[in-house]
C-alpha cells in the first residue's frame, strides 16, 4: 500500500498524508529505525559543528596553513605520493560500505550466513581503517613533529583540528566496528529470527553515516 | 494498514520488573522516570535557589556576610544559571512533563525504548553528580566564568575554579547531553511512531506539540555545545588554541596562539537561543491546556499555536547573535540578527492573544493551576516586552550587562516556565498519586511567588534603565547611580529570601497531599485528553489495561452547545456528547 | 512485515560501489593535478556531494523512503548553511581585522597587476 500510495499522488500530497495520519508519521518505517534516522540527524549537527568551527578557525588564521597534500604524502618505490595512505583510508571506507549494503541486502532475504560474514568483513575493514589512522597520527607525531598544540609548518590549529576531527571520526569508527559484531553475532545465534532483520539495516544505516562523515573530512581535511 | 500497524504496540511484551528496585529505582516505566526526573531537578534547583538568596544577601549587604568573597560570589552566578537552564528548566520540562505526559497523552503504551529511556534518567543524574563535584573543597570550587562561560577568561588563571571547576562544568555538560540525547530521541520517536488510533497530530494536546518541537530544537542545538565543550576542554587540558588567541595573563604570555574566541559565542549562541525555546515551548504547551482545561473552553485558533510553535522553533535557529550585540562580530551581524529576533514576535503574539482569546466569555475557574497559568501568560508577556528592547540594537547596546538583562531574561524565561511547571505539577499531580494537593496552601504559594517575582524584577528593569551594571560583586558605594538603587535592592533581597522560602510551601504540599491528600478520582478537572482516560489512576505499567484507546476528536472540546456535559473527552466518537 | 524491508537488486550496489571508487578517485586527481584555487574548490564540493548523494540515496536507502522520511531528514540541516556562511562571512572581518590591527605573518594582499605597463608613454 504504501508503494501504491507513493506512485498515484505527487510527493506534496503524499507528505501532507502522512503527515496528517494517525498512529505513524512515517509509514512502514520501524521504531528503531525511526530512531536512528533522528540520531543521525542530530549527529549531523555533531559534525558539522566541529567542520563549521574548523572552517571559522583556518579563515581567520594569519599563520601560514600547511599545504595537506605534502604533509600527508607518503614515500611509495623511492617518490613522495600525495594522500596515498589517505587514499587507501578512503577506499577502504568505501569497500566496507559496499560490504554493509550486501549485509543488509542478503539481511532482507534472511541468509543469516552471509549476514554475519558480510558484517563481519565490514568490521574488519572498519579497524584496518582505524588501524591506518593510528599509524598516520603516529607519522605525523613522531615524523612531521605535529602535536595538537603545536605545528612546526605554520598554524597550531591545523593539529588541533587534525587530531580533534579525525580522533572524533575514529571514535565512530570503532563504535560501529563494535556495534557490527555485536549485531552479527547475535544475528548469527538467532536472537533476530522472529524479526523482519531490520536491525541489520539499522546498522547499516550508521555505518554509512560514518563513511559519509568522512567524504566530508576527506574533502574539507585532505583536499581543501 | 492503519489497523494493521497497532497491534505491535497492544501485544508488544512490556518488561515487567518483579523486584522494588526493579520497580521503583531502575524503572523502564516512563511514570516512574518521570519522577525521578522530576525530584532530582527539584533537588538541584533548590540549590540554585539557596544560591541566589546568598548573592541576594550579597548585593544588597555587601558587609553582611565576610565569607562571602568574589570567588564565591562569581561561582554562585554561575551554577546558578547553569543549574537553572539546564539542570532544572530543561530537565524537568522534558525529562520529568515530557516522560509523563508524552505516552499517556499520545496513548501509547510507553516510551519506544524504555531502556534508554531508564538510561537517560540516570546519565542525567550523573551529570548533577559530576556538576556538584566542583564544590569539592580544596580543589578551587565550581567556574565562576558565568553561564555562558565566554573564553578566553573562562581558563584563564584568575577566574575562579578555571583548573578544576571549569572541568566538571564542561564534562557534565557533555554527559547531560548524552542523557538529554538518549531521552530526546524516545520523545520523538514515541511522538511520531507509537501514537494511538485516531490520534493524528493535529489532535494532539498542545503540550504534547511544545515538548514535541522543544525536543526537536534540543536535538540539534545540543550539538553545538557539544562540541565547544569538548573544543574547550581541549584548548584548557591539551593546550590547543581553538578559542584562544594569544594572550597575557597576569603579565606572562600564555602558549596559546591564533585562535577565535569569537566562534566559541557562536558555537555556544547557536545552542542557546534554542536552549531558551526549548524551556519555552514546553511551557507555552502546558500553559495553552491549562487555560483551555480550567477556562472550559476549547483552545482559540488550534492550529495558529501548532503553526506557531513550529515557526518559533524554526526562527530560533536564525537569531542566536542578538545575544552578542555588543561581542565584536561583524558589524552587519546586527542588523540581520535584530530582524530575524524582532520576527519572532510574530508568532509568539500571536500565541499570547490566542491565549487571551481563548479566556474571553470562558467559564473561567480559578482554580489553583488555572492561577499559575493566567500568570504565566502575564509574566511572559512582561519579559516578552523588554525582549523587544534588547532584540533593537540600538538599544541593547546600552542596557546590555546591566540589570535590564537580568529582569527580562527572568521574567521570560526564568519564572514564566517555572510558574508554568507549577501549575502544570499541580494540574497532573491528582493522576500522578490520586490524590488532590492542598488548594489553600496552592494559593498562599501562588499569591507569594506572583506577587514576589513582580517585587523582585520590576525594579530591576529601573536599575538596569540607571545603568547598575549586572554581575558585580558590590556596588553599594558606587557613585555612578543614585541611592535609591541601594534602597531598592534591599526591597529585591528582602522579597528574594521570602519567596524563596515560601518555595518549602510548594514542596511541603507535594509530601502532604501524597499521603493526606483528598482523593481525587479519574478525572478531577473534568479534562478531555487521553491521560485522563486511563482505567486506573494512577495509571497502571502499560497504562492502557488490554487495549489502546481509539481517539475520535481534538482535546478541546470543552462546553460544546447540545452536549450534557462540558466536556467531551477524546475517545468519545464524534455524533456522541459523553 | 514484508513490506517495511528494503530489497533492491543487488546490481544497483555495484554499481554505486562503482561509482564511489571513481568519484574517490576523481577527486584525489583533483589533488594529485594540483589544480588550484576556484577550479579546485568547486571539483572538490562537486565530487564530494555526488559521492555523500549516492551513499545516502542508495546505500541508506533514502531514495526508495517515502518523500515524509525524506524531507524531515534532509531539511533540517539547512539551518546549518545559515550558521556556516554568516561564520565564513565574519571570518573576513575577523582577519582582516587581525591583519590591521595586530600585523601577522601572511603574504601581502595580493595587489592588482600593475596597470602602468600597458599605459602608452
Amino acid at each position: 500500500m504504501a508503494e501504491a500510495a507513493q506512485t498515484n499522488q505527487g510527493p506534496l500530497t503524499t507528505i501532507v498524508d502522512d503527515w496528517s495520519s494517525d498512529v505513524t508519521t512515517f509509514k512502514a518505517v520501524p521504531w528503531g529505525k525511526a530512531m536512528m534516522w533522528i540520531f543521525l540527524l542530530s549527529d549531523t549537527f555533531i559534525f558539522t559543528s566541529f567542520l563549521v568551527s574548523y572552517m571559522a578557525v583556518r579563515m581567520t588564521q594569519t599563520d601560514a596553513w600547511p599545504y595537506p597534500s605534502e604533509v600527508f604524502s607518503l614515500e611509495a618505490f623511492g617518490t613522495p605520493v600525495p594522500l596515498l595512505l589517505i587514499a587507501i583510508m578512503t577506499f577502504i571506507l568505501i569497500t566496507s560500505s559496499g560490504t554493509m549494503a550486501m549485509a543488509v541486502n542478503m539481511g532482507y532475504r534472511k541468509r543469516k550466513v552471509a549476514v554475519f560474514w558480510l558484517m563481519f568483513a565490514t568490521a574488519m575493514l572498519g579497524a584496518s581503517f582505524v588501524g591506518m589512522q593510528a599509524f598516520e597520527w603516529t607519522k605525523l607525531i613522531t615524523g612531521e613533529g605535529v602535536k595538537a598544540w603545536q605545528n612546526p609548518m605554520g598554524a597550531p590549529q591545523f593539529g588541533s583540528f587534525f587530531f580533534m576531527i579525525t580522533g572524533f571520526h575514529g571514535l565512530h569508527v570503532s563504535a560501529g566496528v563494535a556495534y557490527l559484531l555485536i549485531v552479527a553475532i547475535r544475528v548469527l545465534r538467532g536472537k533476530y529470527d522472529n524479526t523482519s532483520f531490520e536491525i541489520v539495516e539499522i546498522t547499516g544505516l550508521y555505518w554509512h553515516f560514518v563513511d559519509l562523515v568522512w567524504v566530508f573530512i576527506f574533502a574539507f581535511f585532505y583536499l581543501w | 494498514m492503519a489497523t494493521a500497524e497497532i497491534p505491535y504496540q497492544e501485544t508488544a511484551p512490556l518488561h515487567h520488573p518483579k523486584t522494588w528496585i526493579g520497580k521503583y529505582v531502575f524503572s523502564q516505566d516512563h511514570k516512574v522516570i518521570a519522577v525521578q526526573y522530576g525530584i532530582t531537578a527539584i533537588a538541584v534547583g533548590l540549590v540554585a535557589l539557596f544560591l541566589s538568596d546568598l548573592m541576594r544577601i550579597q548585593i544588597a549587604y555587601p558587609e553582611f556576610m565576610d565569607w562571602f568573597v568574589e570567588d564565591y560570589y562569581y561561582q554562585a552566578i554561575t551554577m546558578h544559571g547553569m543549574i537553572m537552564v539546564i539542570y532544572l528548566l530543561t530537565a524537568f520540562l522534558l525529562g520529568a512533563f515530557g516522560n509523563f505526559t508524552v505516552p499517556l497523552m499520545c496513548g501509547a503504551r510507553d516510551m519506544v525504548f524504555p531502556f534508554v529511556n531508564m538510561l537517560s534518567y540516570w546519565v542525567y543524574l550523573i551529570s548533577v553528580i559530576i556538576l556538584l563535584l566542583g564544590y569539592i573543597p580544596g580543589l578551587g570550587g565550581p567556574t565562576g566564568a558565568g553561564w555562558t562561560l565566554y573564553p578566553p577568561q573562562t581558563i584563564t588563571e584568575g577566574t575562579p575554579g578555571a583548573d578544576w571547576g571549569i572541568m566538571t562544568m564542561l564534562a557534565s555538560l557533555a554527559v547531560f547531553i548524552v542523557a538529554f540525547t538518549m531521552g530526546g530521541l524516545n520523545y520523538i520517536t514515541t511522538i511520531l511512531q507509537a501514537r494511538t488510533r485516531g490520534m493524528s497530530l493535529m489532535r494532539m494536546p498542545l503540550t504534547v506539540w511544545g515538548i514535541f518541537v522543544a525536543t526537536f530544537l534540543g536535538l540539534l542545538a545540543f550539538p553545538a555545545l557539544f562540541v565547544s565543550a569538548i573544543m574547550m576542554i581541549l584548548d584548557l587540558k591539551i593546550g590547543t588554541s581553538f578559542f584562544m588567541p594569544a594572550i597575557v595573563s597576569m603579565g606572562q604570555t600564555l602558549a596559546h596562539d591564533g585562535g577565535q574566541p569569537l566562534l566559541f559565542q557562536h558555537l555556544f549562541w547557536f545552542f542557546g537561543h534554542p536552549e531558551v525555546y526549548i524551556v519555552a515551548l514546553p511551557a507555552f504547551g502546558v500553559v495553552s491546556d491549562l487555560i483551555s482545561v480550567h477556562a472550559r473552553k476549547n483552545i482559540f485558533g488550534y492550529r495558529l499555536m501548532v503553526w506557531a510553535l513550529v515557526f518559533i522553533g524554526i526562527l530560533s535557529f536564525i537569531v542566536w547573535a542578538h545575544h552578542m550585540f555588543v561581542a565584536g562580530m561583524h558589524p552587519y551581524f546586527g542588523f540581520f540578527f535584530a530582524t530575524t529576533t524582532l520576527i519572532i514576535a510574530v508568532p509568539t503574539a500571536i500565541k499570547v492573544y490566542n491565549w487571551v482569546l481563548t479566556l474571553w466569555k470562558a467559564n473561567i475557574k480559578l482554580t489553583v493551576p488555572m492561577l499559575y497559568a493566567l500568570s504565566f501568560v502575564l509574566t511572559f508577556i512582561m519579559g516578552g516586552i523588554t525582549g523587544l528592547f534588547l532584540g533593537n540594537v540600538i538599544i541593547d547596546v546600552p542596557l546590555s550587562d546591566t540589570y535590564f538583562v537580568v529582569a527580562h531574561f527572568h521574567m521570560v524565561m526564568g519564572v514564566s516556565p517555572i510558574l508554568a511547571i507549577f501549575g502544570g505539577i499541580y494540574h497532573w499531580y491528582p493522576k500522578l498519586t490520586g490524590r488532590m494537593l492542598n488548594d489553600t496552601i496552592g494559593k498562599w504559594h501562588f499569591w507569594i511567588t506572583f506577587l514576589g517575582t513582580y517585587i523582585i524584577y520590576f525594579p530591576m528593569h529601573y536599575l538596569g534603565f540607571i545603568g547598575v551594571p549586572r554581575r558585580y560583586y558590590e556596588n553599594f558605594d558606587s557613585s555612578f547611580y543614585p541611592a535609591s538603587a541601594q534602597l531598592l535592592n534591599e526591597v529585591i533581597t528582602w522579597t528574594a529570601l521570602f519567596v524563596g522560602v515560601a518555595q518549602l510551601l510548594y514542596i511541603g504540599n507535594l509530601v502532604h497531599s501524597y499521603f493526606y491528600g483528598k482523593p481525587a478520582g479519574d478525572n478531577p478537572w473534568g479534562a478531555n485528553s487521553l491521560e485522563w482516560c486511563t482505567p486506573d489512576t494512577p495509571p497502571s505499567h502499560g497504562n492502557w489495561g488490554d487495549k489502546l484507546p481509539t481517539v475520535h476528536r481534538w482535546a478541546y472540546d470543552y462546553s460544546v452547545p447540545g452536549s450534557d456535559k462540558d466536556f467531551i473527552p477524546q475517545t468519545v466518537p464524534q455524533g456522541q456528547s459523553s | 512485515m514484508a513490506e517495511v524491508g528494503q530489497q533492491h537488486p543487488i546490481k544497483v550496489y555495484f554499481l554505486v560501489w562503482g561509482l564511489l571508487f571513481v568519484f574517490s578517485i576523481a577527486s584525489y586527481m583533483v589533488d594529485y593535478f594540483e589544480f588550484k584555487e576556484h577550479l579546485r574548490w568547486f571539483l572538490i564540493v562537486v565530487f564530494m556531494l555526488l559521492k555523500a548523494g549516492f551513499i545516502v540515496a542508495v546505500f541508506m536507502h533514502m531514495k526508495w523512503e517515502r518523500p515524509t522520511l525524506i524531507t524531515a531528514i534532509l531539511v533540517p540541516p539547512l539551518v546549518l548553511l545559515v550558521l556556516m556562511y554568516l561564520l565564513a562571512f565574519e571570518a573576513d572581518y575577523a582577519w582582516a581585522s587581525r591583519i590591521v590591527y595586530f600585523g601577522g605573518e601572511v603574504d601581502p594582499i595580493p595587489l592588482p597587476p600593475p596597470t602602468h605597463a600597458a599605459v602608452p608613454h
